[in-house]
């Protein structure tokens, strides 16, 4: 009895010992998946929809506007000084100081830089600027200065019905009557007038940013899902004073006035330490974005190079994919699309680079914005505030007009009202449009112009997806070459990485080893019988 | 032939420091990228418990060995290394003998005690600091911070590959033992199944060992008699000797000698040791003799009166005692009998003699009769 105790003692204690050690949650906090930690946000139950203010009421706003700066005239006879804060707003400046990664302060914005989709606003203004909350910036002459000019309403509006043209003016015929008395906070169709359409058309640009979030499901994106929080973009970018927060790395530079997820989830949500503490160097976006453009396409490639063919009539030849997606525009060129795309995944600290038309080429593909951070970026090696973490990102690839000579990026001229302008879209003549937009901003041109591949880099924020869908340990923690940081190669990753030499070494002496056990034990056996029979 | 070396700490030790490393093994090479068995996550987890329950462990078993001295048991030796490996290598195979033999403080031979040793010193320390690195550095805003995991994960998973390849061999050395499941069945009952002759050797240091702790007890000529009592059970005890089964063999070969006399005072048995003692030339020509044979005239009214004594049931142990061998020559050695017993009736005296080196016990005499004076 006593001896079946021992054994038992010796032998099946220690399993249970190790069992219960291993399999017991004490050291690690419980995990309630479907509940996040939560911060600094009221949920759509407790807030309140009370209006305070009524627009309806103010005669002022009863008037038939001749004009949309008499509407804007108007807002500012109440709101006396707001005009001041939006004029410093980069919504209506197109342009700030901001200094380059690793070069100086600089004046750069939608003004002055490039990127590769419709390439830049210079001399193109009057196309452009149906996106700028102005009225009337036709050309490089806008008086900035001018607080008639601000668009208050593309912003406020709640009847859904305001829509821009040319040089940013309201279409000819809309109410601005109706429009004006139903102004209120910005809604996600506000913002997503101009944000969603960047590059002209739905989602082509960010591919996380696309009209059918106004009203979409959890799958798409759990924050703006009509079914969930249907929360509106401002949630998130606060504002105050105007001053809008979140920005965009396509042309910001800086690391600061950051939208965060943390803001609200804090920098630990997972009541999972292992996971929080992933939070150290990847951005909760790398897991929680598995796939962006999940309800629209977005555009991947635009080739330049094999744009102005014309049909008989002279008139741009259009092609379509498989999908229906516009894969040939006579007027741009090629184009690639893609749904439910996977992330390409880098290191970024919040700190970027932009390629400015004044400068050289030197490496292919040209890099338009280019996102730092690296794993070293961290701790006592980080550049910033913030460490480097591993990011998704949509890459835009793209080929366009560059100087063969100045090795420069090139500034096309393409749109004009008439023919004979030097408007691409009219007259499909590369060698003159690009000379007019050369001109255009005093650049130099050396009249020789080729293609060349570019890479342009867009941060991913918006489509969280649900938190069963999120991204998995393997789905990094592998040596496949369709692991998602099998690109992102300047680190150890466990799981992913192997010092060749120690696993050949280490499994090289294993079989030896067993090798060894077997032809030992084997001699024994053999040479036991012979002993035996002798 | 059993004999108890493995303590019941050491055992359990033993055990769960083999299941805690067979599960850090496959948790890690799972984490690795080898293959996947409990899910990565899951993986992770269970390696970084195990770890921790591992080195709780470590704590104790430290502990441990300082508090009874078996750390004694890694002490190096280079002795008998050679022969050990040609035994592995050659003798195994002819069936030649274990060159080296298990004693009290030498449970481990000289291979053994080597790598057990590295392993103790070299390889889990090096695996509990590199996996501790793993888990707490590879982060910033932590007190130390690494560059990067790829050298502390060089070293854990060197360390991993080493440990398994240990285990193997490890597992495969335990069948050399004296019959295949020996060891194994040693790791878990704590008693060890040897051929005579090794038993023997281990009785003999046990023994050996016994005096000589005897000898320290005797030269400070306190209460020796309670010592001898305690001795006595200690030796039964240590040499864990199984009495029922095996005793009567074991005193048989030992190099102590064995007697059996009847009431009347005759020798009915003596093993080769007493007869070896007494300088008879076979066991055989003691029998039927009568014990005053073996004193002098003064030692045997002694030795009556104890002969008399253990018939009534008590047990006695003389401390030195001197013999009359049959050459004529005389010996020294301590003395035990115990009532021998058949039928519950006492119808004699059994007991053992354990020789005395004649130079330390005329030393001891010396010392006695200086006392006297
Ligand atoms: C107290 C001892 C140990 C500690 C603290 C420890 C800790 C760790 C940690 C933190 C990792 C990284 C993965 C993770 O976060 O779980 C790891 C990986 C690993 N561990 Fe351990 N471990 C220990 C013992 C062992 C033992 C005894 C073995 C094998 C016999 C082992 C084999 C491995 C392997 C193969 C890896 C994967 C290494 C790689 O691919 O980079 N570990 N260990």
């Amino acid at each position: 009895m006593k001896k079946v105790i021992q054994v038992i003692l010796v032998l099946l204690l220690p399993q249970i010992i190790v069992f219960v050690v291993v399999t017991n949650s004490f050291n690690t906090k419980h995990a309630a998946p479907s509940e996040p930690i939560m911060v600094n946000y009221i949920t759509k139950k407790h807030q309140s929809t009370m209006k305070t203010v009524d627009h309806s009421k103010f005669e002022i706003l009863q008037q038939e506007f001749k004009r949309p700066q008499d509407l804007t005239l108007a807002c500012l006879s109440c709101h006396t000084e707001r005009h001041k804060e939006v004029m410093v707003n980069n919504h209506w400046t197109w342009d700030r100081k901001e200094k380059l990664h690793g070069r100086d302060t600089i004046s750069i914005g939608k003004k002055n830089i490039l990127n590769n989709f419709c390439v830049g606003v210079g001399s193109n203004e009057k196309m452009c600027t149906k996106c700028h909350a102005g009225y009337g910036y036709n050309d490089k002459s806008f008086d900035f200065t001018k607080a008639e000019n601000i668009d208050c309403i593309v912003c406020h509006d709640q009847t859904g019905l305001y829509e821009k043209v040319k040089g940013g003016m309201p279409k000819p015929g809309i109410d601005l009557n109706k429009i004006a008395q139903s102004v209120g906070k910005p809604e996600k169709d506000n913002c997503g007038s101009c944000h969603y359409l960047g590059g002209g058309g739905n989602n082509v640009k960010h591919g996380d940013l696309d009209s059918k979030m106004n009203d979409c499901t959890r799958e798409i994106d759990v924050h703006m899902a009509k079914e969930g929080e249907d929360m509106s973009c401002t949630a998130c970018h606060t504002t105050q004073n105007h001053k809008i927060t979140g920005k965009l790395y396509a042309l910001s530079s800086e690391d600061k006035n950051r939208v965060t997820c943390e803001q609200c989830h804090t920098d630990r949500p997972h009541h999972d330490k292992i996971i929080d503490n992933h939070s150290y160097r990847v951005a909760c976006q790398t897991c929680h974005i598995p796939v962006y453009a999940k309800a629209t396409p977005t555009k991947m490639i635009w080739d330049w190079s094999t744009a102005g063919r014309l049909d008989e009539d002279s008139m741009p030849i259009t092609e379509k994919d498989a999908e229906g997606n516009v894969s040939y525009n006579g007027m741009k060129g090629t184009f690639v699309w893609d749904d439910h795309v996977i992330p390409e995944y880098y290191w970024f600290n919040g700190l970027a680079d932009h390629f400015l038309i004044t400068d050289t080429i030197k490496n292919i593909p040209v890099q338009m914005n280019s996102l730092a951070g690296s794993y070293k970026d961290k701790g006592i090696w980080a550049e910033s505030k913030s460490v480097s973490k591993i990011w998704p990102v949509k890459v835009h690839r793209g080929k366009q007009p560059y100087d063969l000579v100045h090795k420069t990026l090139l500034l096309p001229k393409l749109w004009s009202e008439k023919k004979g302008d030097s408007a691409y879209w009219m007259d499909y003549n590369w060698a003159n449009s690009l000379t007019a937009g050369m001109k255009y901003l005093h650049l130099p041109y050396s009249g020789k112009y080729g293609f060349v591949e570019t890479e342009m880099y867009w941060p991913l924020n918006h489509q969280v997806s649900p938190a069963d869908k999120a991204l998995q340990c393997v789905d990094c923690h592998t040596a496949k070459p369709e692991g998602r940081l099998s690109k992102l190669n300047d680190f150890y990753l466990p799981g992913r990485n192997h010092f060749a030499m120690i696993d050949n070494i280490g499994l090289g002496l294993l079989i030896i080893t067993l090798l060894g056990v077997a032809i030992h034990g084997g001699i024994r056996v053999v040479a036991k019988k012979k002993l035996n029979h002798d | 032939m059993k004999v108890y070396i493995y303590k019941i700490f050491e055992r359990f030790w033993h055990w769960t420091q083999a299941t805690s490393i067979f599960l850090l093994a496959i948790t890690g090479f799972e984490i690795h990228g080898f293959y996947s068995l409990f899910g990565y996550k899951q993986a992770v987890i269970y390696h970084d418990r195990a770890a921790y329950g591992f080195i709780t462990l470590i704590v104790f078993a430290i502990f441990w060995h300082f508090t009874t001295g078996e750390w004694r048991q890694y002490i190096p030796t280079m002795k008998f290394v050679k022969e050990q490996i040609d035994y592995y290598i050659l003798g195994i195979f002819k069936g030649a003998e274990h060159p080296t033999n298990k004693l009290v403080y030498n449970k481990f031979n000289p291979l053994q005690r080597l790598i057990y040793l590295g392993l103790k010193i070299m390889v889990i320390p090096i695996m509990v600091f590199s996996g501790f690195a793993y888990m707490f550095f590879n982060y910033p805003n932590q007190t130390i911070e690494l560059s990067g995991l790829g050298p502390v994960a060089a070293v854990h998973t060197m360390g991993a590959f080493f440990l398994v390849v240990f285990v193997i061999a490890h597992i495969y050395l335990t069948t050399t033992g004296h019959k295949p499941l020996t060891s194994i069945k040693a790791m878990v009952t704590g008693w060890e199944d040897m051929d005579e002759k090794e038993a023997r050797a281990m009785v003999i240091s046990e023994m050996k060992h016994g005096l000589q702790k005897t000898k320290a007890h005797l030269l400070t000529a306190k209460d020796q008699s309670k010592f001898l009592d305690e001795a006595l059970a200690e030796t039964e005890n240590i040499l864990g000797v199984k009495k029922e089964n095996k005793f009567h063999d074991v005193i048989a070969n030992s190099g102590a000698g064995y007697f059996k006399i009847d009431r009347s005072g005759h020798y009915v048995e003596v093993n080769k040791a007493w007869s070896n003692l007494y300088k008879f030339k076979k066991q055989e020509d003691a029998f039927g003799k009568h014990y005053s044979l073996s004193r002098s005239k003064e030692a045997f009214i002694e030795l009556e009166r104890s002969f008399n004594s253990v018939l009534k049931g008590e047990t006695i142990e003389h401390g030195l005692v001197m013999r009359k061998c049959q050459d004529g020559s005389v010996g020294y050695h301590t003395i035990t009998m115990t009532p021998w017993i058949a039928d519950d009736q006492i119808v004699g005296v059994e007991g053992f003699i354990l020789d005395i080196d004649p130079e330390y016990a005329a030393k001891m005499e010396w010392n006695v009769n200086d006392q006297k004076k």
